[in-house]
């Protein structure tokens, strides 16, 4: 006999049989998977200074989603065209340890765009290169920024960006001198490193081409058709806007995205000034 | 206001393009924008390797080379950037379980060349005569330290700008942009100026590539009517 009835199972089994009609049914309501509306963000949680063998450190956590990143400085010589610039390199590491979507092996592709969109970010913009010179034409800092994700549950590049801003906050470097050749460095005293401008993200998603979500968690970036992210700064300037992926999102959307991401700084600004450190 | 090669604030440099050019690639394009230039080879629908197969469309991949050295992380980003624009501007749908190549090879970068890849995409697209939904057309202008925006900027020009913006657009741009990257230390005055710049030059870009290609088809058409 053929089952006419409705069809019941477990809500655990629906969301993993039907992922796309389990998000709508929820969307299609106004509300969120997680209980969240529409425009609510995750709670950011910043702690500074988590890695005592680093020069800089800092764990951030978005919901789920958690980071740690490390900078390590290493004195090398600088390029022959920039001899009074330091250098500054990122590196996103989404290994297998944070989701079962990734894979061993060389950083896959979003690993390498997060990468590099976060160097962007920060190159010049925050950190000044000249800062970060010992003795012009001999030696600079290469400050080695790893952020490495060890929990994904969705808008990584967030993490990765409150994490490098907090890291940097909380470096230290050395006081190094040079002298006949010989870069020293006393690891005991350190001084801060003045930073330009202090950046602060929010990341918006088209979930299933229609409603646009504010911080996406992983289920929600699986039906993503497209995405905002806008890094504004402390004094209202806006750093970057970057629009992924064809799926339809207005030009007036993107700019209530902006007035958004404005309004949210003074809460992440106190957020980062709460972390503390070393 | 003057720049390095004496254009006004609003001009773009000349454009110039060439289709069918590769013999070998289903569909192929030069496009360029004074000396920044970029060839575009199109291969599709293919076979598709088994892992990347989907059942209900067809795979993009984009391959883009740049002109000196070995394709690095910089190169993988404008990948991400162009496949994620065309996703959903080619009909994938009709062509399940195969693969449509994009290869991008920097012939000369002197700025707004992820802007000219795009362009390139598009008419590279056109010749292989992969249906798409609309021809995409991006541009790209700056705001140099004085707040005079310049559209169309040259690597001088750029490197030395406040902010940088790339905007890519389907045929309507009134349909809100497909692409947006903006960067460097901007208000959003600014943002809406470069907006409404870079949606009028995509427009006139849009109309270059359009002539080009019923140029070519015409053309054809001459030759089949002679033989």
């Amino acid at each position: 006999m053929a089952n006419t009835g409705p069809v019941t199972f477990a809500i655990e089994a629906f969301k993993r049989i039907h992922p796309v009609e389990f998000q709508r049914r929820f969307l299609s309501q106004e509300t969120r998977h997680d209980g969240r509306a529409f425009g609510q963000f995750r709670e950011t949680h910043v702690a500074k200074g988590t890695v005592s063998t680093a020069q800089g450190s800092s764990t951030v956590r978005i919901g789920d989603t958690t980071v740690v990143c490390g900078i390590k400085a290493e004195v090398s010589e600088p390029d022959v065209k920039t001899p009074d610039e330091g250098y500054l390199v990122t590196n996103v590491d989404l290994s297998p340890m944070c989701s079962a979507r990734f894979r061993a092996g060389p950083p896959s592709e979003s690993a390498q765009v997060a990468s590099e969109h976060v160097f962007r970010l920060f190159n010049q913009n925050v950190v000044d290169l000249k800062e970060l010179c010992i003795e012009s034409g001999q030696a600079v800092w290469v400050l080695s920024a790893d952020i490495v994700c060890l929990r994904h549950d969705g808008n990584i590049l967030d993490a990765a960006i409150v994490a490098l801003m907090a890291a940097l906050e909380d470096l230290k470097l050395p006081q190094a001198k040079i002298e006949s050749g010989v870069v020293s460095a006393d690891k005991s005293t350190g001084r801060p490193l003045a930073l330009r401008r202090r950046l602060f993200p929010a990341t918006y998603t088209l979930v299933d081409d229609a409603y646009l979500v504010a911080d996406a968690d992983d289920a929600e970036e699986q039906l993503a058709t497209a995405s905002v992210l806008v890094v504004v700064d402390e004094r209202g300037r806006v750093a970057n806007v970057w629009k992924r992926g064809a799926g339809p999102i207005s030009r007036q959307s993107i700019s209530q995205c902006v007035d958004v991401a404005t309004g949210r700084v003074p809460k992440m600004a106190e957020v980062l000034d709460a972390a503390g450190g070393q | 206001m003057t720049r390095p090669d004496r254009r006004d604030a609003g001009q773009i440099r000349a454009l110039h393009c060439v289709l069918g050019q590769l013999s070998r690639a289903d569909g192929s394009a030069q496009f360029a924008a004074g000396d920044s230039s970029v060839l575009c080879g199109v291969y599709g629908p293919v076979d598709v390797r088994v892992y990347d197969e989907k059942l209900d469309r067809a795979h993009i991949e984009v391959k883009l080379r740049p002109a000196t050295g070995l394709p690095n992380t910089k190169d993988k980003w404008t990948e991400s950037v162009i496949r994620s624009t065309f996703e959903r501007e080619i009909l994938c749908h009709l062509h399940p379980r195969t693969l449509v190549q994009i290869n991008v090879q920097v012939r000369q970068d002197d700025g707004a060349v992820e802007a000219a890849a795009i362009n390139a995409a598009t008419l590279a697209l056109v010749d292989a005569g992969i249906p798409l939904r609309t021809m995409v057309a991006a541009a790209t202008c700056a705001v140099l330290p004085g707040g005079a925006i310049v559209v169309d900027p040259t690597l001088e020009e750029a490197a030395g700008a406040q902010s940088v913006h790339t905007f890519a657009f389907g045929g309507d741009t009134a349909g809100g942009p497909l692409h947006v990257d903006s960067r460097g230390d901007f208000a959003m005055d600014e943002y809406n100026a470069c907006y409404d710049i870079c949606a009028t030059t995509a427009e006139r870009v849009l109309a270059f590539m359009r002539s080009a290609v019923e140029g070519k088809i015409a053309k054809e058409a001459l030759l089949v009517g002679a033989s």
